[in-house]
């Protein structure tokens, strides 16, 4: 129900590296523990057993964010993900044959309300009144059938913790943890959220999801910028375009436009449900057969069509704020996916970025002195399509974006001119194992990062086996890369110029 | 893909051939209730080993074998609550130049290569009522990371190099601190609940930051870090038993010292009221309502813990399911009656919601906690709130290092070990009666202070309808900077030369004493909100207490006049007068200027103190501070041309109170008298305005009604 995806941004605010989706330990310890099985509809279930506790978190990975969102419709799939809290056919409603008409009612009403507030010659402002009356009335014939809440009601009064969700510029992710006595439970609750959805009190959390971009977005400096920065850095593909969608779409799409959009992209093909911990494989697997096998058989829909083409130009966003400055860029590069490349630039977030001795702490943050954070990180906002390697760093009082800029550029030049050291490779390459290994103690991470893997890059080992490619990387693969994509017709650069508050009075 | 896939596949195959057989799932179920729950097999979370050794110091040993690593935390008593009110950041700083200033034999940048190239860490902090050091390794580098440990434990240098990394990190929070409004509501918050003086509500400022020494580091660590005082967890793939040799052989003979004195906090129910912050840049309200809350140990803390999980501490709380859900008022919604170990928390409800419902989403606020009385607490919310607590029990106990930083805590606050048994006790026993009675006594809508940060014009009905509201000024204090270097030094006979060398650079003390009133047109570039704003203007003063500034702005031309009659500002809209504020701070510029300083050089309302040397471009500038007749200002002069570089002062600016900084350069004779024709300006850092002077008449001709007021007043007129 929340989190759009500036996860990313957020991490960089508190000011922790940015590690992209964690790769693993032995992986033969894993092969004995783990199982993936694709069901007959197409959906992949994953199973790691992990026996610590009597508990257990799972993972569904949807393979579609804001990535398949078209103009008018902005934002849909962040407003799908809360709506997958709002229950189904038998949770969250006293009649739902009641409720349902009562729902194409509502639909109906807000679409003839919808169609004449929005045109632009001859708009009958009465007509829009008694519309806008008329659909609101509908929408309270039908909540008279909410049980509200009843969904999250169940998943806590069964003792489930951590409920959440988020959607990215390319995937939504769902999760919670359960005692582990709850999977039958669990298998019949999130399949059937996806099996059995109603998008009932659909307006009203459109109100909320409108908050949620208030608050990360129009109310925050730093968000309004990466909003900027995205917009500029992205011209054709979807990377560019907000998670929480523009403020025009959010007033607009209905009920109607989130089932269409569900019904196209939530396919069995495209879910991946990850569950980790103190289960037996069987036991999941017999659940997921029975309740996620209910998933009708659609086909996968066809992969995006446009590709960001080359960028030839530089650009550069500035928001004249009266916040603090702030500097980030960023260079277009391949996807996650390309084994080439890929390492090399997870090993440069690493040496540019990881602990004191990364590069850009030394020197902007030890020796300048002119930065309290700054760092590179790798496949922003994504890794599923090609996206950017960004810099970011954030000025001490009294230094300017520009100080930043210059001084990033001259780390950008030490990569491309000289060898990186012996101690600086050997480094990265024990730091980015032993991190690896850091991450496999817990249900949650690992259920999320094993689905993403299989999902994302079609195999969980990609977790393990990225970590062995980034073990080959070598200072020539570091140097042709920082030649080859760190490039100025290649950059966008975004940044806050600091200005005295809008309305304040001038003295001398 | 498709390759590794298939191969995946026969695995898979392999794997299930060797399992038992699938176990009968009940027939096709089509409603949730039907699936029935299986108990949850027995658990019996291990528990850490406790070793306490004869100086005092606490062991907790907690093995874990999953994964080859070792690390271990201490917690040691004291933290920020404890450090004095005019050193406030004091623990923070500490907790970063203890790492950072490495030990006696190996600086922290050799600290840092040697850990990172063995992915280890070892890492300290600082927090509110404890300071922390910690490490972190596979577990074959145990002995070579495990010694760093224990000497940067014992005998940490603070290198004082590292101290200004670790001061502009806090500067650098302080100065963004009022760019998030969550962060601020938050903030201020806490102030009013706890007073703003309480060690639980304040926060660094630039000054009391500037204030903490190496010294104070030193002193800290001396008076702290004794093994009485410390808690030590270690957790990881080790067997205990060599373990606690290895910490008995270094801990043993480490001398107990003094214990560590808790602060000494009295508590006081906030001052109920509205409060209000002002926040531009925003389109949404962050609201805060807040009071003291409760003790751990207070007997109600179950009753309290399960009306929290009822009021808006869950999803099906009664504040997320009617203000989020059902209003749609908000996105982030919740609160309750906190409760910490040792000291009350506090009562907190926050939400955000635009500004345009910001009263509708207080009274829908109200509505609830009256709701609690109208509507009290059914048995189904009891039952539904009890069952999430006691369900998700185990989730308090799931990995071994959480049971084994609950058993520290207990440790750290004299708990019993065996409090999370007595909290499922007290949780199961919690009726109906037990809620409202809390309820009743720790919810008490008139005593709230009601905590509002947002833009006012946008709001659907004023603050005011709840009640007087008390504006907050949230200004940042400035840096110190020159007021106290002021203070310190004092008037010197070096500073007195040193400004006579200035005045002589200028054109001597018979040019300058004949210049009465000078006229200057300028071409300024305003840093704005919409961007770089170009503006021409001219200004005329006359010596020692008229101005005239005109300038041509895209509203239209305003003037803006101050002498010891009127203050005032003129626009095409009319002439409205100055605050006194605005008066007061033209008047200590024309004080400032140079040129009048130079005229009073002898005026024994006059002084001028010679400081340290700071770089200005190539230049060893000398500080010289001036005290023009209660106006002060510090110059940074060119101890070889005598011109003055730089000037800085405080002051009221467009940027709101704060240091202002002006750089002068492109200097030219007038008459005779060397003056800069070129100026740019900062305020608090960001980049203000700068000004080019294209001409400059020393003596004009001005026309005396320049200074008088335009005839037809105005209400409101225009901004700039």
């Amino acid at each position: 129900m929340k989190i759009a995806g500036m996860k990313w941004a957020l991490a960089g605010f508190v000011f922790a590296a940015l590690v992209a989706p964690a790769r693993a330990q032995d992986l033969a310890s894993f092969e004995k523990r783990i199982t993936v099985k694709v069901l007959d509809n197409g959906l992949t279930v994953l199973v790691c057993e992990r026996h610590e506790a009597p508990v257990f978190s799972f993972f569904t990975y949807v393979n579609v964010g804001a990535d398949r969102e078209v103009p008018g419709i902005t934002g849909l799939a962040h407003m799908f993900e809360h709506m997958a809290f709002k229950g189904t056919e038998t949770i969250g409603t006293t009649d739902y044959p009641a409720e349902k008409a009562a729902l194409a009612k509502v639909e109906e009403a807000y679409g003839a309300y919808d169609r004449e507030r929005r045109r632009e010659v001859g708009r009958d402002e009465k007509k829009v009144a008694e519309l806008e009356k008329a659909w609101k009335d509908a929408i309270d014939r039908a909540n008279k059938y909410v049980k509200p809440h009843e969904f999250d009601t169940i998943v806590e009064e069964n003792g489930g913790v951590g409920m959440n969700a988020f959607t990215t510029n390319e995937e939504t992710g769902y999760f919670y943890a359960f005692p582990s006595n709850r999977l039958e439970l669990w298998a019949y609750l999130e399949s059937d959220r996806f099996l059995h959805p109603v998008l009932r009190e659909f307006y009203k959390e459109r109100d909320v999801v409108y908050e949620e971009r208030r608050m990360r977005v129009d109310s925050e400096p730093n968000g309004r910028m990466f909003e900027q920065f995205a917009a500029a850095a992205f011209i054709a593909h979807p990377y560019g375009k907000p998670v929480v969608g523009w403020p025009s779409d959010l007033q607009h799409f209905s009920a109607t436009d989130a089932k269409a959009f569900f019904d196209k992209y939530y396919v069995a093909p495209n879910l991946t449900v990850a569950v980790v911990g103190d289960v037996k494989t069987s036991d999941v697997l017999a659940v997921c057969e029975k309740y996620f096998g209910r998933l009708p058989k659609r086909p996968k829909p066809d992969a995006l069509v446009t590709v960001e083409p080359s960028q030839n130009s530089e650009r550069e966003v500035i928001l004249h704020e009266a916040a603090q400055p702030l500097y980030i860029e960023g260079y277009h590069k391949p996807s996650a996916s390309d084994t080439k490349n890929e390492p090399v630039f997870d090993a440069l977030q690493d040496l540019m970025s990881n602990g004191r001795t990364s590069r850009l702490y030394r020197s902007l943050v030890r020796d300048k002195k002119i930065a309290a954070f700054a760092g590179g990180f790798n496949d922003f906002p994504g890794g599923k399509y090609p996206d950017l390697f960004v810099f970011f760093a954030v000025p001490t009082p009294g230094h300017t974006p520009e100080e930043l800029r210059d001084a990033i550029h001259a780390e950008v030049k030490r990569l491309q001119s000289e060898d990186i050291t012996d101690e600086e490779l050997n480094t990265m390459k024990t730091r980015v194992k032993a991190d690896l290994l850091r991450t496999l103690g817990d249900n949650g991470g690992l259920a999320s990062n094993l689905a993403t893997n299989q999902a994302l890059l079609g195999d969980w080992r990609e977790l393990f086996v990225e970590v062995d490619r980034i073990g080959k990387v070598s200072k020539d693969d570091i140097r042709r890369v920082a030649n080859e994509y760190f490039v100025q017709s290649n950059r966008t650069e975004g940044m806050i110029e600091t200005v005295p508050e809008a309305g304040s009075k001038g003295g001398k | 893909m498709m390759k590794t896939r298939r191969k995946l596949l026969c695995a898979v195959t392999a794997f299930l051939a060797a399992l038992p057989v699938v176990p009968k799932l009940q027939a096709q179920v089509t409603d949730w209730k039907q699936i029935v729950i299986p108990k949850l097999p027995p658990f019996n979370p291990q528990e850490p080993r406790r070793v306490e050794l004869p100086n005092g110091m606490v062991i907790f040993l907690q093995e874990d074998h999953e994964l080859p690593f070792i690390r271990g935390t201490a917690r040691i008593r004291g933290g920020s609550r404890e450090e004095p009110a005019d050193k406030v950041g004091l623990v923070q700083i500490y907790g970063q130049v203890w790492r950072l200033g490495g030990t006696k034999d190996r600086t922290g940048d050799q600290l840092d290569d040697y850990l990172e190239a063995r992915a280890a860490r070892v890492e300290t902090g600082g927090g509110l009522d404890a300071t922390v050091i910690s490490w972190d390794c596979l577990k074959e580098r145990f002995d070579e990371v495990f010694p760093i440990f224990l000497d940067l434990l014992r005998d940490p240098e603070f290198r004082a190099d590292k101290l200004p990394i670790a001061k502009r990190q806090l500067d650098t929070g302080i100065s963004r601190r009022n760019d998030d409004p969550e962060g601020i509501a938050a903030r201020e918050a806490a102030k009013l609940g706890y007073g703003p003086t309480s060690p639980y509500g304040r926060v660094p400022e630039y000054a009391t930051v500037d204030a903490v020494t190496r010294e104070d580091l030193l002193n800290w660590h001396h008076a702290h870090v004794h093994p009485n005082n410390i808690i030590l967890g270690v957790s990881g793939d080790f067997d205990s038993k060599a373990m606690e040799a290895k910490l008995r052989a270094a801990f043993a003979s480490w001398p107990k010292g003094p214990a560590a004195e808790p602060a000494k906090v009295s508590f006081q129910e906030p001052k109920p009221g509205v409060y209000f912050v002002a926040k531009e840049d925003v389109n949404q309200s962050n609201i805060h309502m807040v009071d003291l809350g409760i003790r751990r140990d207070n007997p109600d803390y179950y009753a309290v813990t399960v009306l929290n999980q009822i009021f808006g501490g869950s999803f099906s709380s009664r504040l997320v399911t009617n203000v989020r859900s059902k209003k749609g008022l908000a996105y982030e919604v919740g609160g309750g009656i906190g409760a910490a170990f040792d000291h009350p928390g506090l009562f907190r409800i926050s939400m955000g919601t635009k500004s345009g419902t910001t009263a509708q989403a207080i009274d829908a606020l109200y509505e609830e906690i009256d709701g609690l009385k109208k509507n009290p607490p059914t048995e189904e919310e009891l039952k539904k709130a009890k069952d999430s607590i006691l369900n998700s029990f185990v989730f308090q106990f799931d990995s071994k290092q959480k049971v084994l930083a609950e058993r520290m805590s207990y440790e750290f606050y004299g708990y019993p070990a065996d409090f999370l048994e007595r909290y499922r006790a007290g949780i199961e026993k919690v009726s109906l009666a037990d809620v409202e009675r809390v309820a009743e006594k720790y919810i008490h809508k008139n005593q709230l202070a009601v905590l509002v940060v947002g833009k006012a014009a946008d709001f659907d009905r004023p603050l005011s309808s709840f009640g007087p509201v008390t504006a907050l000024d949230i200004t940042i204090p400035p840096p110190a900077g020159a007021k106290a270097a002021t203070a310190a030094a004092g008037p010197n006979a070096e500073g007195k030369a040193l400004a006579a060398k200035v005045f002589e650079a200028m054109g001597g003390q018979s040019k300058i004493g004949a210049i009465k009133s000078v006229r200057r047109k300028v071409s300024a570039t305003l840093s704005t909100p919409q961007g770089e704003m170009s503006i021409a203007g001219e200004e005329v003063t006359v010596y020692p207490d008229r101005t005239w500034q005109k300038m041509a702005t895209p509203g239209g031309e305003m003037v803006i006049v101050v002498t010891p009659q009127a203050a005032f500002m003129a626009g095409p809209q009319g002439a409205r007068d100055f605050p006194a504020s605005m008066k007061d701070e033209v008047n200590k510029d024309l004080l400032r200027d140079p040129l009048a300083v130079a005229q009073h050089f002898d005026d024994p309302k006059y002084a001028f103190s010679a400081g340290s040397t700071e770089k200005i471009g190539d230049a060893d500038a000398r500080i010289l501070d001036v005290n023009a007749g209660g106006a002060e200002v510090r110059w940074f002069v060119d101890p070889q041309s005598g011109r003055i570089l730089r000037a800085s002062w405080q002051g009221i600016s467009m940027n709101g109170p704060g240091e202002t900084v002006a750089d002068y350069s492109e200097w030219k004779s007038v008459d005779g008298v060397t003056m800069p024709f070129k100026e740019t300006r900062s305020q608090n850092g960001a980049k203000a305005m700068s000004i080019e002077v294209t001409n400059v008449e020393l003596n004009p001709t001005i026309d005396p009604k320049i200074f008088e007021r335009p005839a037809a007043p105005s209400a409101a007129g225009p901004g700039q």
